[in-house]
């Protein structure tokens, strides 16, 4: 994919606001699909991870969660499907409680996709593996053979349905261990820097699946990334520092902070990089989307004298 | 001159039928002391011509001049050891390649293999570190315990302790996170400007490496289609789509910047902070 048709993301500046709604909405479009009240987890006795986060997600949100390696993003995450067990505070899913009984259906509620896909492979070849998921859901037969097929198409990795898992290349990889995810429909698709691993062009396409995924509206979508481009498209972002939940913010907000990118070892795209310098020499231009509405912005500035 | 390449071609199983080319008579000319990109898409050769800088590959026709020595095609190799001892090959995740249980033991294992005394290597050691930024009590730790960004360093840290003349890296920055990647970026011009050594850089990246890179290569199917400066790079970005190579924004800004103010003579500012100090220069000198 080129360039020119990633430069606009889907910035959308009142998607915080939607998100304060009280917990006894009926669930419908935007009713809270992940709810989190003041909670805490921790490894050891003295050292919290998870320091009293409370936060609600609405259903169909793309949710960017960012933050310097340790600051417990990926202990976050793994919360919500209660892939550790829970500390203090409560977390609803789709308006359950998390707890011993409901786990099973919370699980089926949320797919996760990791850093590395080799370490979730398990099949001998790529069409066992995404069947893997589906047995595990009593799935019969007939069902499975759509499912298999219709995610694979949807991911374009039909021609690799009978390859070994390790005749992959990096993107094909992680492309396959998404369709094993969505195969089994979750509601809420939590990414934990999947796009890391990948190339400049695998990562475009990484970028272009979320993208559909959210269009879909379908899923809730958390992400958790450094990459810039992919931060700017999604609608969210939540900042963790040691623990705690610091900033709630759009993409556009997040981007002109340098204290708050700073403290998340995050760096802006080069547009809001380049205003922020130009504000310090006293230029005040708004942020271009592209090259043409920067010097289109600077013009008059120069011409007028 | 650090590197000449003069038509050279390299074939994978060379003298099957299921031969495949992998360069198709490259030309290269890189000077000593510079700080050079390789940039091409994937499968456009860029491994291929990285293996050839210290002859771990030897061109199947062509000559390859590095240094002092020269590799002919279809002739019998000269003896590498001194080459593989001046060039420094830094493959992708080179913290995969950390086997030993502490960072020094790992640091000491190349000058060793190389015949140094252990004292010697020890030395050598302590002194690569300091070249990454790394601090010297993390000789005792566990390579396995460090951080991400951490790891990469010794990797790499591990081919300085032979002190190459040339040191080549590819994608050094993969999967660090933005501010290791700059960090990073910043030690290797370093070790460029300071000790005047070559260092060649493969990238997908080309934004984080072009405010320090003196020298661009194109790789494209097996060619070099573009070899020189920064500013000829950005007289040719319309072409380097095609290549399957994204132009970084900075390059966008600066060509339509200078396109409109009549800047094409100048030298390119593509870092945020020079490009905003030539415009403010063009907004307030206009001021008074």
């Amino acid at each position: 994919m080129k360039q020119h048709d990633l430069k606009e993301p889907h910035y959308t500046p009142d998607a915080t606001e939607s998100t304060s709604q009280s917990s006894d909405v009926i669930p419908g479009p935007g009713y809270p699909a992940i709810e989190l009240v003041g909670v805490s987890y921790g490894y050891g006795k003295d050292l919290p991870v998870i320091d009293d986060i409370s936060l609600s997600i609405p259903q169909g949100q793309w949710v960017t969660l960012v933050g310097a390696n340790g600051c417990g993003k990926s202990t976050l995450v793994k919360l919500m499907n209660a892939l550790l067990s829970k500390g203090e505070g409560s977390i609803m899913v789709k308006g359950k409680e998390l707890q011993s009984d409901t786990i099973g259906d919370i699980r089926k509620a949320i797919g996760m996709v990791f850093q590395n896909p080799d370490n979730q492979f398990i099949g001998a070849t790529v069409e066992e593996d995404i069947v893997f998921g589906l047995e595990g859901q009593c799935l019969s037969i007939e069902v499975m053979e759509e499912r298999v097929n219709s995610y694979a198409e949807k991911l374009g990795i039909t021609e690799l349905l009978d390859k070994h898992p390790s005749e992959l290349s990096g993107g094909q990889k992680q492309r396959v261990a998404i369709a094993s995810i969505l195969s089994m429909e979750p509601e809420i698709v939590i990414f934990d820097e999947a796009s890391s691993m990948l190339d400049e062009r695998t990562r475009n396409d990484l970028l272009n699946i979320l993208s559909d995924m959210h269009k879909s509206g379908r899923y809730t979508i958390i992400s958790i990334t450094h990459d810039a481009q992919e931060i700017a498209a999604s609608e969210r972002v939540l900042v963790l520092h040691e623990g705690k939940l610091i900033a709630d913010r759009t993409p556009t907000d997040l981007f002109q902070d340098e204290k708050i990118l700073e403290m998340s070892h995050l760096i802006a795209p080069f547009a809001f990089q380049l205003t922020t310098a130009l504000h310090r020499y006293g230029v005040d231009i708004s942020i271009p989307n592209c090259e043409k509405e920067l010097t289109e912005a600077l013009w008059p500035l120069h011409s007028i004298k | 001159m650090a590197i000449t390449f003069n038509q050279v071609s390299y074939e994978y199983d060379a003298n099957s039928m299921w031969s495949q080319a992998a360069l198709q008579g490259v030309n290269l000319h890189l000077e000593s002391g510079i700080l050079a990109g390789v940039a091409g898409a994937t499968g456009s050769g860029k491994s291929t011509l990285l293996q050839m800088f210290n002859g771990i590959l030897k061109p199947t026709s062509g000559t390859v001049q590095v240094l002092d020595i020269t590799l002919k095609g279809g002739e019998k190799a000269p003896k590498l050891h001194q080459l593989r001892k001046r060039v420094g090959l830094v493959f992708q995740f080179p913290e995969q390649q950390l086997f030993e249980d502490t960072v020094e033991k790992d640091l000491c294992f190349g000058p060793i293999n190389f015949g140094y005394s252990l004292e010697e290597a020890k030395d050598r050691a302590r002194r690569a570190m300091e070249q990454m930024g790394l601090d010297l009590s993390l000789l005792s730790r566990n390579p396995f315990q460090l951080s991400g960004g951490q790891m990469r360093k010794v990797a790499i840290a591990s081919v300085l302790t032979m002190d190459p003349e040339i040191l080549v890296l590819d994608e050094p920055t993969a999967t660090l996170d933005p501010v290791s990647r700059a960090e990073l970026i910043q030690l290797l011009h370093r070790l460029c400007r300071e000790d005047g050594r070559t260092v060649i850089i493969v990238t997908h990246r080309m934004d984080e490496l072009l405010p320090f890179a003196n020298q661009w290569i194109v790789l494209h199917e097996g060619l070099t289609v573009f070899q020189g400066t920064v500013k000829a790079l950005i007289e040719q970005a319309d072409r380097m789509e095609s290549y399957g190579i994204t132009i970084p924004q900075s390059i966008r800004y600066w060509r339509s910047l200078s396109e409109k103010f009549g800047w094409s003579e100048e030298d390119p500012c593509l870092s945020a902070e020079a490009m905003s100090k030539r415009i403010a220069h063009l907004v307030n000198s206009e001021d008074v």
